[in-house]
Order: C-alpha cells, then structure tokens, then sequence
C-alpha cells in the first residue's frame, strides 16, 4: 500500500482560495456577467413614524431607461407574518413594499427599476413621497414604561441573588452600556436574481443558504425546490448577512414583475437602515463575594430595544449563567420596541456584549477585593455549566489565564492605578475571560471521486459558505485527511444552495460542521467502494488502490453528520482569554493599545494560519467597540446621524499594535468526532473588557460606557480608594 | 457624454462616459475589470485603490477626466501570473480574510513600496491606515508588508 503525503488537518497550509483573492479573481456577488440585467435601488423614507398618503412616480417613470417602479399600491402580495412583532430568526419571511405603514427611518417605501445603475439612482430622487407623519418612540428612556419580555428563554435564575448579596462581603451594583453598532463588511449587500418560470436564481451575498432559501420561498409562497442561491464568495458578513434582508425581496419581486434579471446593490448610507445593527445595551450588574473571593451572587439583568414591528435580542446575560461558580444567579433581558429598523446578530451577538459588563464587573469585585484579577477569575471557576445545569465538554479557562499571564508578563502589574507611568503616559494591563458557545449542527456534504491518469482526484460540494474564514481551506485539509489524497488534489465547490445542506456559515459553528460532514462524507466514500470491491470494512486500503482494483473511475457519494447524543449531554463552549496593555495620556485622554496576548482554547485548530486570522479579526472588531464604534440616533426624528464610513469609525491599521496568539493543544471529542469548535466569535469576546480594564489600572478610571473615548476619559471621575 | 482613451494594464482602452464618471466605474461597468472593489464611494475606505503613474489613488473619487495620459494600474495589472512580492508575501502571511478590500490593500501596499522600500512601523501605519479591513487583517498586513520589502530588496 502506497502512503501518499497529504496538507491534512492541522497544517498551516496557505488557503487554497487566497491566489483569487491576492489577484482580484474572486467574484463577490454582483460581479457575475448576467445578460439583459437591469438594476434596481431602493427609496427609503424621511419619516420614523406613520403612513404614506401619496406616493407621485410620474416623474421618475418618464425618465429615460426606467422601466418600472414599485411602491405598495402595484407590488406583489407577499406572505407576512400573522403576529404583531415576529421575532426576526434566520428563516423570517421579509416582506417589503406591502403597505403605507412606516416603521422607521430608512424603510423602503418604494423600488425603481432602471436599465442602468445611474439611471436607477436618479430616478429614485424624483419619486416624490408625502406623509402623515406621527410622533416616533426613539428615545428608550422616554419609553422604559413599555418593556417587555421577549420569550421564555429571556429570564433565568437559581438559588436567591438577594440573600446572597446580604450574605457577601463585598458588593458591586454597576450598569454598563454598549451603543448602537453595525457589522459593515466591506462588500455592500448585493444580488442579482432571475425569476423565470417561476424559478428565482439569485447570486446573492447571504452567509446561510438553505435558510436564506426558506426565507425567499416562504416570502414569495413558492417551492424551496424552486429557489437557488449562489455565494460563492462573500465580502464579509459578521452578522448582517445571517437573515434574508428586504433589498433581496425587492429585486426578487422586481425581476418577477418585469421579466428581466435585476441586480440591486445596497448603498453604504442605506445598510445603516436596511440590513441589520447590533442592539444598544444597557446592561445592569449586581455581584456579592465573600472575603475569599469566592463569588455568592451574580445578576445580569439586560435592557434593550427592537423595532415596533419586529423583534430581535442579543442575550447578553447568557454568559454570567455559565461562566462562574455562583450558587444565585438571575438573568433576565427586557425590549422596548422604539421607531428603529429590527437589530440582528453582529460578531457574537450577547456575547461581546455581555462580557464586556460582566468581565468589566468582575475586575471591579476584584479591585474590591484586593485580588489579582486573574486569580479571581480562577477561584471561581467551574468545570460544570451551573446555568444548563450539564458538564462542559472541555473548558481551559484556567490554563488561558495562567498561559496568558505567564507569556504577558502579568506578574509586573501593579495593583493600583496610576502607578506605572512613562512621560506622560499611564501605563494599564487588563485581562478578560472569553468564552463562545462551539455549537455543530447537522451538516451534509458530497464527495465525487475521480481516477485521472492513475491518480485520485475528490471534489466536495457543500452549500456551506466563506465569508473570509477559511472555510474553503479547512474542508480541503478535512477530505484531504480522510481521503488520503493530498490538498492539491481537491476541489472544493461551496456557496450553491443545490449542494447537499448544511447550517452555513454564522454563530461559530461553520468550521465544526463542515469538517464533520467531510469526515461522513468520505468515509462513506470507502464504505460504499469497499462494498463494492468485496473489501471488508476493517481493512486499511489506499483510495486509489480501492478504485483501482474495483476498476470503478468516478464515484459519488453524500455523507451526513449529526451532533451526538453526548454532545447534547454537555455544554460545548469555545474559551479563551485576552491580556491588554494600554497607554494612556493622562492631559488628553488619548489612548493606544499597544499590545494583546490572547490566548484560546477551541478544540482541535484544523488550520493554525486561519485559525489565527480568525481570532485577530475578532480582537480588531472588538477594539472597535471600545474605541470608535457607535451609531448615533438623531432622537426626535430616528435618522442615524452617523450615515457612512466618514462618520461611523472602525479600527484601521494603526490603531492595532503587536497581537500575540496561542492556541493551547486541544482536542474535544465530546463536542464532535474530530474534536473541533469554533472561533470565529471567540476573539471578540474578551476585548473591549480587558482594553476597559487596563484603562482602569492606567489610569484609576472605570469606563462604563462605550466607545471609551478620550473626552469621556477626560471627563469621568477616578474610583474610589484609587 | 465624452471618448476618452485610457492606458489601463499597459493596453488601451476606449470609454464614452460623462466626463465627471468616477475611474472606478469605469473600471468595473465598462472596462469589466472587477478586482477594484467599490466600498464607500467617499474615499474613506481605500478599497477602490488603483495606480496612477504608480501613485496609489482612491479611484472612486477620481473623474476619469483627470486621468488625460496617465497609466491606470488595477490589481489585475500588478503582475502578470500574481507573483508580485507584495501579492506572495500576502499569500505566506494569510493576510486576505473575505478578500473584498485586498486589492486595495495590495495596491496601496505596493505603492508604498516603491516609495520606500524599506518602511518603519510607523510608516507602515500611516501609510495603511486609509484602507479598511473589516476581517481586522492589520496585523499581518504589516508583517507582509514586511517581508514583501525583504524578499524586494534581496
């Protein structure tokens, strides 16, 4: 038997798709040439609240190239939902154009279509749009006496926080707040759809495409068999592209209404309004310990806001029912619903957020306590899920902290702030915990086997997607591994939504449900052709022994798998922890962050270099939080002040200094056969607390409330006892 | 509407757009080089960046007016099999995450490059800092600045 050499799991191999997109090659999805293709833009609406009384299209109709606009009075009836405020899942129907009703600044109100893009544009400007406009509720404080519980899952607790608050040593109530964001990937959300015979084929920017189908048909009252999305490569998505926006809808019904394939591009001004945000967060904190350290109550009670008709949370609290030893624990999450477009998930929706109060907290009971941070940490670790009440399949949270302090340098802290200076800067070190849920989801996959001049070729079809981590590169290692063929010699075909299904790419369980569902795949690959060359299933035969002795030169096969029985036995989490040194100048406030060790703990890496690009994408977008990201709302009128890249601020190249990441040696065979959990949120986690909380040894000053810019560093007051 | 013949890639191309159309659109609608990648159409955002006369410019805010002799550089351009140092370094360091603001990255990289061969952090930083990447690339986009200006200058 031949032992071929193969780039199989655990390598750092260049990803096998990084050539088409260091020379421009990779097609986004409204570069794909499509003939007779008109374009289509959106008119949003000037008012937050009310009703449309006229809509006038004649000018915009006369002008030349339009071929037809759309408002609620000529639009195609579309399936919506029978509640009052559905909550907006991975599956929600998006109907759009359907009534005068006005929800919120932004929302469609009418579609022009046009045979180019400019004529489009302009067209749009003359459809002249009158209101009954009413008072919109945009101000959350002005409208607390609405809140509501949004589901079942909203409110937790066990044991009594109260008495175990009066039974603690030392107390914190704090309340944290984190603003308004948006995911922004640099690809604008775009599609081209055909609808022909009533057949819709879309080349659409979505991140999951068997639910982005469901939405379509759904929306439309079709056959899912009747709806085909591709996405073969996508400019970003970190949330926004989870869920079936109304941009998709329109030119959908757009291309069904004129016969002509559409091609609709979201503006950068109109993704502020159209295709998603992350939540602002108010998030209350109460903590009791006893001397020791030991925590006796932990609350996290969240409020937040959804749109009037529609209803998304970030649970922000889930990570303060899992993450320490407390015996009480109480969580609950609270809407209001105000005059703004529905949120949706952003990079580890509940999780960035809620770390960052409850690992800010605990940096503060720790400062109470006159404890190391990290060994406060430590003392209340857990190796049991005391809110899902189950085991974790593996948790190193212990060993991120002590590795990360160890290569960090940790030890040369100083307890109290203000004590390291260097000219006129305050020298701070912060530390988080960070901690995902690594959840695998039941994943198909198709593996087609070629003999070519003597050698075995494997192409994988999955209509799982790659929005930039990796995916393409990890299922080549994973069939190359379990073929036995080297990654040179696989093809690897995502984002088609006729591949075999899989749970797409979207809350970090991409990478462990693809390789899993390779891994079935090509081992029944070798248990069909065993079979059929009279090979017992025991024996250990090369791929391309096997075809060749059964003389069989293509063969095709699916393969599925599916979270086992002691996966949902225990609780599957991804854990890590971060380590920042921050410089503060102490006249203006300003700050850099100079260096971060992070350190993770996610299972079996299957590819070390884009593995890494995972975490260090997620440590960006999480400095983004702590030093420019915010969205503005104007409060009487609900238009977003910050309407484009000039004004919503996100980190660039110099605002991030040296990143150390390690990855601690890990296989977790609970959480799935080939022991690997997600990453792609686990970065995020831990940043902006271990950035806020440096900023306190630096400088004496807790930051409660993001972005932590220079005038409220300025303007904030020091602890006390600093 | 206006005839304008362009040097794009070291061939020439003719156009008949208004004069005030943006390079970009140029590039991607009626020349069909798609690599050039709009972002914010307000030159905040770098991913739109091209070469004119080696010079790293935002091409979404350039009227293709103004462009008159000079030779237009896109991604496609850079190298004739994608082995320029900058696009190898890029593959080594896997700097490209989704890849839609690469090529901006690349070109911007590259002319920096030529400038100087052999920049600082610093330099790195200021240089870059027009260029967004929302996968957080920053880190190794350094480095492969970096080890691209080495394997130059070897």
């Amino acid at each position: 038997m031949k032992t071929l050499e193969t780039s199989s799991i655990g390598k750092a191999i260049d990803r096998i798709d990084g050539r088409l997109k260091v020379t421009g090659m990779a097609k986004y999805a409204s570069e794909f040439p499509v003939e007779n293709v008109v374009y289509a833009q959106g008119v949003t609406s000037t008012i937050a609240k009310g009703k449309i009384t006229s809509i006038d299209v004649t000018e915009a109709e006369k002008q030349k190239g339009v071929i037809k606009v759309i408002t609620y009075k000529n639009a195609e009836k579309l399936k919506e939902s029978d509640e009052k405020r559905p909550a907006f899942t991975l599956t929600s129907v998006a109907p759009v154009l359907q009534s005068p009703e006005i929800h919120y600044y932004g929302q469609y109100v009418a579609c022009v279509v046009a045979e180019t893009f400019e004529q489009a544009q302009y067209a749009c400007r003359l459809v002249k749009v009158t209101y009954e406009e009413d008072k919109p509720d945009i101000d959350l404080d002005k409208n607390r006496s609405k809140a509501f519980k949004p589901d079942d899952q909203a409110d937790y607790s066990r044991g009594d926080v109260d008495a175990g608050m009066q039974s603690s040593d030392v107390t914190l109530e704090a309340t944290y707040t984190t603003p308004i964001e948006h995911q922004h990937p640099m690809e604008l959300h775009a599609a081209i759809v055909s609808w022909e015979n009533g057949k819709v084929k879309t080349y659409a920017s979505q991140q999951i495409l068997n639910d982005a189908k469901t939405a379509i048909a759904d929306t439309f009252m079709i056959s899912e068999d009747n709806v085909q999305i591709i996405a073969a490569y996508l400019g970003g998505g970190f949330g926004s592209k989870l869920n079936v926006h109304k941009h998709l809808i329109m030119a959908t019904m757009a291309s069904k209404m004129i016969g002509r394939p559409v091609q609709i591009t979201v503006t950068r001004q109109q993704m502020f309004t159209n295709t998603g945000m992350r939540q602002f967060d108010e998030q209350k904190m109460r903590l009791g310990a006893n001397k020791k350290g030991e925590l006796q109550a932990l609350a996290h009670h969240t409020t937040s806001h959804c749109a009037t008709d529609q209803m998304y949370y970030e649970a922000c609290g889930n990570v303060s029912k899992m993450l320490y030893k407390t015996p009480n624990n109480a969580v609950t999450h609270r809407l209001i619903p105000l005059n703004l477009q529905v949120p949706n998930s952003m990079r580890a929706p509940g999780e960035a957020t809620g770390s960052f109060a409850l690992e800010s907290a605990m940096d503060e009971m720790a400062w109470k306590l006159k404890m190391d941070p990290v060994e406060f940490r430590i003392k209340n670790d857990t190796q049991r899920d005391l809110g899902a009440d189950k085991p974790f399949s593996s948790r190193l949270l212990v060993e991120c902290l002590r590795i990360g302090a160890d290569k960090f340098g940790w030890s040369e802290r100083k307890m109290q702030p203000r004590a390291n200076q260097n000219g006129n800067w305050l020298v701070g070190y912060g530390v988080s915990a960070a901690s995902r849920r690594a959840p695998y989801r039941k994943t198909s996959a198709r593996v087609i086997a070629d003999m070519r001049n003597g050698e075995v070729y494997a192409t994988i079809q999955m209509d799982g997607t790659d929005i930039g981590t990796g995916s393409y590169t990890i299922v080549a290692q994973t069939a190359a591994e379990y073929l036995g063929i080297p990654v040179k010699n696989i093809n690897v075909e995502l984002g088609d939504s006729d591949f075999p299904v899989t749970p797409g790419s979207g809350g970090s369980w991409g990478a462990a449900s693809y390789a899993n569902g390779v891994r079935v795949a090509c081992k029944n690959l070798f248990s069909k052709l065993k079979q059929n060359a009279g090979v017992a299933e025991e024996d250990e035969v090369a791929l391309e022994d096997l075809m060749k002795s059964s003389k069989v030169t293509s063969y095709k096969v699916v393969g599925t798998a599916e979270p086992s029985e002691e996966y949902e036995n225990h609780s599957v989490f991804s854990f890590g922890a971060n380590f920042a040194e921050v410089w503060v100048d102490k006249d203006t406030g300003m700050y850099r962050i100079k260096r971060m060790v992070n350190v993770g703990s996610a299972g079996k890496i299957l590819n070390p270099k884009t593995a890494y690009s995972q975490i260090i994408g997620g440590l960006t977008m999480g400095a983004g939080m702590v030093i420019a990201e915010q969205t503005q709302v104007e409060p009487h009128h609900g238009n977003f002040i910050t309407r484009s890249l000039a004004d919503y601020h996100v980190p660039v190249n110099l605002d991030l200094a040296n990143i150390d990441v390690v990855f601690l040696p890990e296989e977790d065979k609970i959480a799935n056969e080939i022991g690997v959990k997600g990453i792609g949120e686990l970065g995020i986690t831990s940043v902006a607390a271990s950035i806020a909380n440096a900023i306190f040894n630096a400088t004496g000053k807790r930051m409660r409330d993001l972005p932590i810019t220079p005038e409220k560093l300025i303007e904030a007051s020091l602890e006390a006892g600093v | 509407m206006a005839v304008f013949k362009l040097k794009i890639n070291g061939k020439s191309r003719e156009v008949d757009v208004d004069p005030f159309t943006p390079l970009l659109w140029v590039l991607r609608d009626h020349v069909g080089l798609v690599g050039t990648k709009f972002g914010c159409g307000i030159a905040q955002c770098g991913a739109c960046t091209v070469h004119v006369d080696g010079k790293a410019v935002r091409s979404c805010q350039m009227p293709v007016q103004l462009i008159g002799e000079g030779e237009v550089t896109t991604i496609e351009g850079l190298s004739e099999e994608g082995d320029h140092p900058v696009q190898k370094a890029w593959l080594e360091q896997d700097v490209p995450q989704c890849g839609y603001c690469q090529a901006g990255q690349i070109m911007s990289a590259t002319a920096l490059l030529k400038e100087n061969p052999n920049p600082t952090d610093e330099e790195i930083e200021t240089a870059m800092s027009g260029n967004i990447c929302r996968c957080g690339t920053y880190t190794r986009i350094k480095r492969a600045i970096k080890s691209a200006a080495q394997n130059q200058n070897a």
